[in-house]
């Protein structure tokens, strides 16, 4: 079923455009594309939900990421449940010592546009706005409440040395483990 | 099955079913978002519902964890909190992934069993599917009751860890152990002990160790700092079987310890909570704590821990997904089993523990089928379960050492031994028993002896086994025999400063002072500051004559340990007989001020006050 979505999100998207009750949001509650927003460079989506654990326990991995790709890709968290504040992702980007930007998506544009169904997982979007690879940042997670003792395998870091050096990507899609985006209201 | 498309005009939807339908021969692998949604339009009349069918089970596997202040990360308490969550709970439910409960169902219950039944993990789909409905308030049974704070109320005694501990935000997971001093000055009986560990949702276990000898605390860097590491060895001086699991995982509502099951709490006693810590992405400061409920009576009824074990055949070659070893032990008495504790590492797969009764008949006591650490629990059983003697108690664990077990802290795979480190392994099986007289003295001893030949039976070589086969022996005064057993525990570890002292000591009650003495030296050299040694040596000089000797021992006792009235009491008994009277007198009457009824001290200060008897 997964499959299905993806090929009706572009349609979709098409036919909708960017509908401003459907578009993400900057924290200020402005409407904000990410993907039109740093034309040069790889973007990276990275789901997350405030009360998931394992969101939680990627922020340093998500950081170090974004600061090791700093130079050729744009990371963005963005917080597709309608219940989460502004003011409570705040917090929570302070409790996290985050310094990646963050998007509020309640209509559920990016989560669409990325295919996501879990958090957190990411999406790569070439310079283009095509997406590259969606799916799990690692495998430290074999599933919910059953962690490795470390990842042994990198699908994030290894779609974005893809996207910003060339070397051929061998996973686009990967399963997620994580929090159901679709249980949110 | 089709899915509808949430935040989407109509005529998007329409869009989303037909292309569904297009491409729905097209499926990559099971999706755990996703399934079971139709959302049905019209809701049957005998439709699941939350209040009458969901709720009763969430209250009851769900909510211990699942609430404000506790494990879980979101709260289940009511209907929207479980709405919210409904298609994951279907999923992890559905993998039996929650609730997190290890053992298969048996015959011999367990207390607090959290488990779901196929049938409730049905009804749990079927609610989804048919549009998560909530049904009747008036089937809502009544939400359970969670006291705030202290689950058994204020207690007598509340100790907090000295220093919290700095959780790095990533990184492996963390064991951690927090020494506590209890501040008891005469022998205590606790009828509870409470374990809050600290912020709950970065705590998988936590476990505490009874240490009567001060054997955790030479591991911190500075007193109170606490230590890592997941397994601790204890020392204990005399014959004193541990006898409680005071264990606390997520979800663990705190209970009082069986009538006439008291834990006994010595002065001096530490408690080492043994913690297993979960990095949560940022960091953390973990400082538990620990609450005691006192009671004025004594134990009337003394249960004990057995250790079925074979770590001596872990011997895991890479990539080996089905490696076994088992032990098994026959019971020289009957027992009432009333817990169970399984424990192996990252590569442990498939753990049983069996008992065969005399007539024939085998029990399960406990199967794990997918053996899990991070899971890891004591089982208590509902009721006792009688074992009489002559039960053969089995362990058979099997472990997987590929890298298709996800557990695996080695990729690739290497081989792996036994140890006390996360990434070595273990075969452990604790049950809590309590004994049932026997024909032959203290059941206990009697049962502790036989385990004892059972582990020299087992491992003829093994250092510990002889060790404790030797203290069990003294320790039912049979010091003949003992001794031969201290001596091959020292042949086979001749630096180990606790053997040669225990042997020391033996040789000493055996009247072999010679001997004795050589033996206490090898254990100070072993190990320079040994206390008990130290002073042992005193004893052995003093019974051959030389004060001096003997003086110097006790002087070095008394600075390893001022509060120690025998060594007081002894350092002036040694000063005496050299004539320094008024350092004698000195010593002894601080040997009484720690102890006003040391007889020894008294008598010999009384001596000292006789007239000529002083200077």
């Amino acid at each position: 079923m997964k499959q299905a979505l993806a090929i009706l999100v572009l349609l979709v998207s098409g036919v909708a455009g960017l509908n401003a009750q459907t578009t993400a949001m900057d924290l200020d509650g402005k409407p904000f594309d990410p993907l039109s927003a740093s034309p040069s460079k790889t973007t990276v989506l990275v789901f997350v939900r405030k009360d998931c654990p394992i969101s939680a326990r990627y922020a340093p991995e998500i950081e170090r990421l974004s600061e090791q790709y700093r130079k050729n890709a744009q990371f963005y968290l963005v917080f597709p449940d309608k219940t989460e504040s502004a003011a409570e992702i705040h917090k929570y980007l302070h409790d996290f010592a985050y310094t990646v930007p963050a998007l509020r998506d309640p209509g559920h544009a990016l989560v669409h546009r990325a295919s996501a169904q879990v958090t957190p997982e990411a999406a790569v979007f070439d310079a283009k706005g095509a997406l590259v690879y969606h799916g799990r940042i690692d495998n430290l997670y074999q599933d919910i409440a059953r962690k490795r003792p470390q990842a042994t395998t990198h699908e994030l870091d290894d779609a974005l040395r893809s996207a910003t050096q060339g070397v051929p990507l061998l996973a686009r899609e990967t399963r997620a483990v994580g929090c159901c985006i679709s249980d949110l209201p | 099955m089709m899915r509808w498309f949430p935040f989407r005009s109509g005529r998007g939807a329409e869009m989303v079913v037909t292309l569904a339908l297009i491409a729905s021969g097209w499926c990559g692998e099971a999706q755990d978002c996703t399934g079971g949604d139709a959302r049905a339009s019209t809701v049957a009349p005998n439709a699941v519902s939350f209040n009458k069918d969901i709720a009763p089970i969430v209250y009851r596997s769900c909510a211990s964890c699942h609430r404000p202040g506790e494990a879980g990360p979101f709260p289940l308490l009511t209907y929207n909190n479980v709405k919210a969550h409904a298609r994951q709970i279907v999923t992890v439910t559905e993998k039996r992934i929650m609730p997190p409960w290890l053992p298969d169902p048996q015959a011999a219950r367990f207390a607090d069993d959290l488990r779901m039944d196929d049938h409730e993990i049905e009804l749990f789909r079927k609610w989804v599917e048919q549009g998560e409905v909530e049904g009747n308030a008036t089937d809502l049974p009544t939400p359970p009751k969670f006291a705030p704070g202290w689950q058994l109320g204020q207690p007598d005694l509340v100790l907090q860890a000295e220093k919290a501990f700095d959780l790095p935000p990533s990184g492996s997971d963390v064991y951690w152990n927090f020494i506590f001093r209890l501040p008891v000055t005469a022998t205590r009986w606790a009828r509870a002990v409470e374990i809050r560990p600290g912020d709950k949702r970065f705590v998988h276990h936590a476990n505490i160790l009874v240490d009567r000898t001060h054997s955790a605390r030479s591991r911190e860097a500075t007193p109170g700092a606490g230590f890592g590491g997941m397994e601790i060895r204890m020392e204990s001086q005399s014959f004193d079987p541990d006898s409680h699991f005071l264990f606390w995982k997520p979800g663990t509502i705190a209970s009082e310890e069986p009538a006439g099951m008291p834990v006994r709490l010595d002065p001096g006693t530490d408690l080492v909570l043994n913690t297993h810590l979960l990095p949560s992405g940022k960091p953390e400061s973990i400082q538990p704590s620990i609450g005691i409920y006192f009671t004025d009576h004594p134990a009337t009824l003394f249960p004990m821990l057995v250790q079925l074990e074979n770590d001596a055949k872990l011997d895991i070659p890479a990539g080996d997904a089905s490696f076994s070893v088992g032990d098994d032990f026959r019971l020289p008495v009957d027992v009432s089993l009333l817990a169970i504790y399984p424990h192996a590492h990252y590569l442990g797969k498939d753990l049983l523990a069996e008992a065969k009764l005399p007539d024939g008949t085998t029990k399960t006591l406990i199967h794990i089928p997918r053996w899990d650490l991070n899971w890891q629990a004591v089982y208590r059983y509902a009721e006792p379960l009688a074992l009489p003697k002559g039960t053969v108690v089995s362990m058979r664990y099997s472990y997987d050492n590929s890298d298709a077990n996800y557990a695996n802290p080695r990729h690739p795979p290497v081989r792996v031994k036994s140890g006390n480190r996360s990434s070595d392994e273990m075969a452990h099986l604790w049950l809590q028993v309590l004994p049932r007289a026997a024909d032959s003295g203290d059941p206990r001893m009697v049962l502790q002896e036989a385990l004892a030949r059972h582990n020299v039976d087992k491992n003829p070589n093994d250092f510990e086994a002889h060790y404790n086969l030797a203290a069990m022996l003294q320790a039912r005064d049979q010091l003949k025999l003992a001794i031969p057993e201290y001596e091959r525990a020292v042949e086979i570890q001749p630096d180990d400063a606790t053997a040669n002292n225990a042997l020391g000591e033996a040789l000493l009650l055996d009247g072999k002072s010679e001997s004795a003495v050589r033996h206490f030296q090898a254990a100070l050299t072993a190990r320079p500051e040994y206390f008990d040694a130290t002073y042992n040596l005193g004893i052995a000089l003093a019974g051959k004559g030389d004060f001096a000797g003997a003086a110097a021992q006790f002087q070095n006792a008394v600075r390893l340990n001022s509060l120690d009235a025998d060594a007081q009491a002894n350092l002036g008994g040694a000063l005496a007989a050299l004539g320094k009277n008024a350092d004698a007198r000195a010593h002894l009457e601080r040997a009484l001020e720690l102890n006003p009824s040391h007889r020894l001290a008294r008598e010999n200060l009384e001596q000292l006050r006789q007239p000529g008897g002083d200077q």
